[in-house]
């Protein structure tokens, strides 16, 4: 087991600079997932942990030593691929077993981890199969235990559900989490949806073109996001932004006028940045941070356009003036377009930020 | 449904037309031909006629030996050659892919009596290049065309350089197909290129080498071209008669029909089993 460290990594592919100096300090035994839009820079990242790309700045070190230069099969990592790079040709357990038998593993030691991956995976019956011959899920089930049998110190993923069905997606989700609760090794585990990033990390990572925006954990991430960028990418649906404008500041607060909502105006309290008077800012309220009318600090009247019922709860999209705002609200078959209706913002549940995406607080 | 295929059909029909007259007809005529004796006019059906000659026939023998020769000596040297330039074209490290793709191909695309007529030159005795280079490095020059072995080791020679990049391209075109990852895979497991090589590229490409094996099997058993054209109708002395060129001589110099008939289902035949033999030694194990 080992922690992993990235100290100013740097990765360019020729002339372009696709990772900008990232800085990532991960436990030992920790779960972390690396998430972004797509081309952030996340598989580059995870792959010059592997050792399949080169670092060029920067340090890697796991379990305290810098493998910058270390051979990829020799730092203890095992990687699972998106889409299973399983080896065609072989059958289950000849895929499980190839990389013991290749480096001169002890016979009856190989058999013995070979039977247990096959046993923590439940992929005892498919032995003799072939990976033409096996369900996505099964695939992906045969690329972790290929990754178990190395007994990695640092599993790493990347985007290993992504080619899975919805259903098996949560099925899959659920036994990399039990997985993580049995090895208790470190792993990094890289993806694009968010909803896998919440419910499996102890703490994301999220990256932006090549940048880490944030480190925290789900939670911590939800509620309190560093930037306009994070707090619109956790969560879904998506945050709300409202533009908006301050037109009074006192020394503990600024009180901002909602650009489209009538000149609905809120009192922010404030303690580290102090925005100038007549600034533009952006209040970030998530969807199920709507409240009714009267419970809030500010209502602002909207006219429903769509509403998703879900089951357990309903998401009205409604308009006011140019913004469009997802709402959450109770179940409920009611709510028909063009319905009139006023929400309500509570001051403590709505976020500030600056034009650039900054947080104000 | 129906109209449309009998639309299709009558647009298939010139060219199926020209296929059954110079194609079908051939094939069933001169099965019914190796039955007769040509030699008689008119000719008349006698079935063990050909076919008993045929067993008989030293000069048939000669030339099924020396084709089964160059069959399993020219044949996998080839195509591990192939394999060779096939990995060696699929190389990140290479530049100018696409000259050497080019110049990799370009044999097949020469004329055969051009190249025959270079080849020639290249290996004749006192001008040719090849005896040249042999010369300068101490080795004593090889008369090439009068002897038995250098001849045969000419026709493999000659015919090797003309369809081993034939064949490098379409393995190549293999090699392409494996994934990456399934390497970087094999990367993190500890698995040195060379056995990756073996353990990983050889296994995924063998149908399309059993593809390149069966094509050059076939080609090589109609072997006529070379021993034609470089060591001049099969010399020395039939040292280097091939089947082809046996079926040549009887058909179309002593105008026996017949027995010409008789040799080309022969080839047709030994070819068939050859493929089918392969193709079970090659199979995918269940
Ligand atoms: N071999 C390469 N050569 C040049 N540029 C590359 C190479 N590999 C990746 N890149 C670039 O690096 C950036 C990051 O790529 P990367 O594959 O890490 O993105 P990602 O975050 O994994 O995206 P996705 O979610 O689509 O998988 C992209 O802009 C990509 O174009
Ligand atoms: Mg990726």
């Amino acid at each position: 087991m080992a922690a992993v460290t990235l100290t100013n990594v740097v990765k360019r592919f020729g002339i372009f600079e696709v990772v900008h100096g990232a800085n990532i300090d991960i436990a030992d035994g920790e779960f972390v997932v690396f998430v972004g839009p797509s081309g952030c820079g996340k598989s580059t990242l995870l792959r010059m942990i592997a050792g399949l790309e080169d670092i060029s700045g920067g340090d890697i070190a796991i379990g305290g030593k810098v493998i910058n230069d270390v051979e990829p099969a020799d730092r203890g990592i095992a990687m699972v691929f998106q889409s299973y790079a399983l080896y065609p040709h072989m059958t289950v357990e000849q895929n499980l077993s190839f990389g013991l038998r290749m480096n001169g593993n002890p016979k009856a030691d190989t058999e013995r981890r070979v039977k247990r991956a096959a046993e923590i995976l439940r992929i005892d019956e498919l032995m003799q199969r072939r990976p033409k011959q096996l369900s996505g899920g099964q695939r992906q089930r045969v690329a972790i235990g290929r990754a178990i049998v190395r007994e990695p110190q640092v599993f790493l993923f990347d985007e290993p559900l992504s080619n899975l069905d919805a259903e098996l997606r949560v099925q899959m989700r659920v036994e990399i989490s039990r997985l993580h609760k049995e090895l208790g090794v470190t792993m990094i585990y890289v993806t694009h949806d968010q909803t896998e990033a919440m419910t499996l990390a102890d703490r994301i990572v999220v990256l932006k073109a090549g940048n880490v925006e944030q480190i925290g954990a789900p939670l911590d991430l939800y509620d309190d996001p560093a930037n306009r960028f994070v707090a619109g990418f956790i969560g879904s649906p998506k945050m709300n932004f409202l533009s908006a404008k301050v037109v009074e500041t006192t020394n503990s607060a600024a009180i901002i006028e909602l650009a489209h909502h009538g000149g609905a105006r809120l009192r922010k309290p404030l303690c580290e940045t102090f925005p100038a008077l007549g600034a533009e800012v952006v209040l970030g309220v998530r969807p199920e941070h709507f409240f009714e009318a009267g419970e809030g600090d500010c209502d602002i009247p909207v006219k429903a356009d769509v509403a998703e019922h879900l089951g357990s709860v309903s998401y009205v999209y409604a308009n006011a003036g140019p913004e469009e705002l997802i709402v959450e609200r109770e179940a409920s078959r009611q709510r028909a377009s063009g319905d009139h209706f006023t929400v309500s913002i509570k001051t403590e549940r709505a976020l500030l930020f600056d034009k650039a995406g900054a947080r104000i607080r | 449904m129906r109209t449309q295929n009998a639309t299709a059909y009558r647009f298939l029909t010139p060219y199926l037309l020209i296929f059954a007259i110079f194609w079908i007809w051939p094939i069933i005529s001169s099965f019914i031909i190796s039955f007769q004796a040509t030699r008689t006019v008119p000719w008349r059906f006698a079935p063990t006629f050909n076919w008993g000659r045929l067993i008989g026939d030293p000069a048939f023998y000669n030339a099924l030996k020396n084709t089964l020769l160059i069959l399993v000596i020219q044949v996998p040297v080839m195509i591990a050659l192939a394999i060779v330039m096939a990995v060696l074209l699929n190389s990140p490290l290479l530049k100018a892919r696409g000259l050497y793709r080019f110049a990799f191909f370009a044999p097949v695309v020469v004329g055969e009596v051009a190249y025959s007529a270079v080849f020639r030159l290249m290996f004749s005795l006192d001008f040719g290049i090849v005896n040249k280079l042999l010369e300068s490095v101490g080795l004593a020059k090889i008369d090439w065309f009068s002897n038995v072995t250098p001849a045969m080791a000419l026709i493999m020679i000659a015919v090797t350089w003309r369809w081993a990049g034939y064949n490098a391209i379409i393995i190549l075109a293999g090699l392409q197909s494996i994934p990456e990852d399934v390497y970087e895979a094999a990367t993190l497991d500890r698995v040195s290129k060379l056995r990756q090589f073996f353990y990983i590229t050889l296994p995924l490409l063998k149908p399309v080498i059993v593809f390149c094996a069966v094509l050059s099997i076939i080609g090589t058993m109609q072997l006529f071209t070379e021993p034609f054209l470089i060591t001049e109708r099969g010399g020395p002395g039939g040292g280097t008669e091939t089947l082809g060129l046996l079926l040549y001589r009887q058909g179309f110099r002593s105008l026996n029909f017949g027995y010409a008939s008789a040799v080309a289902y022969t080839m047709a035949g030994l070819a068939i089993a050859i493929t089918l033999v392969q193709l079970w030694l090659m199979r995918e194990p269940k």
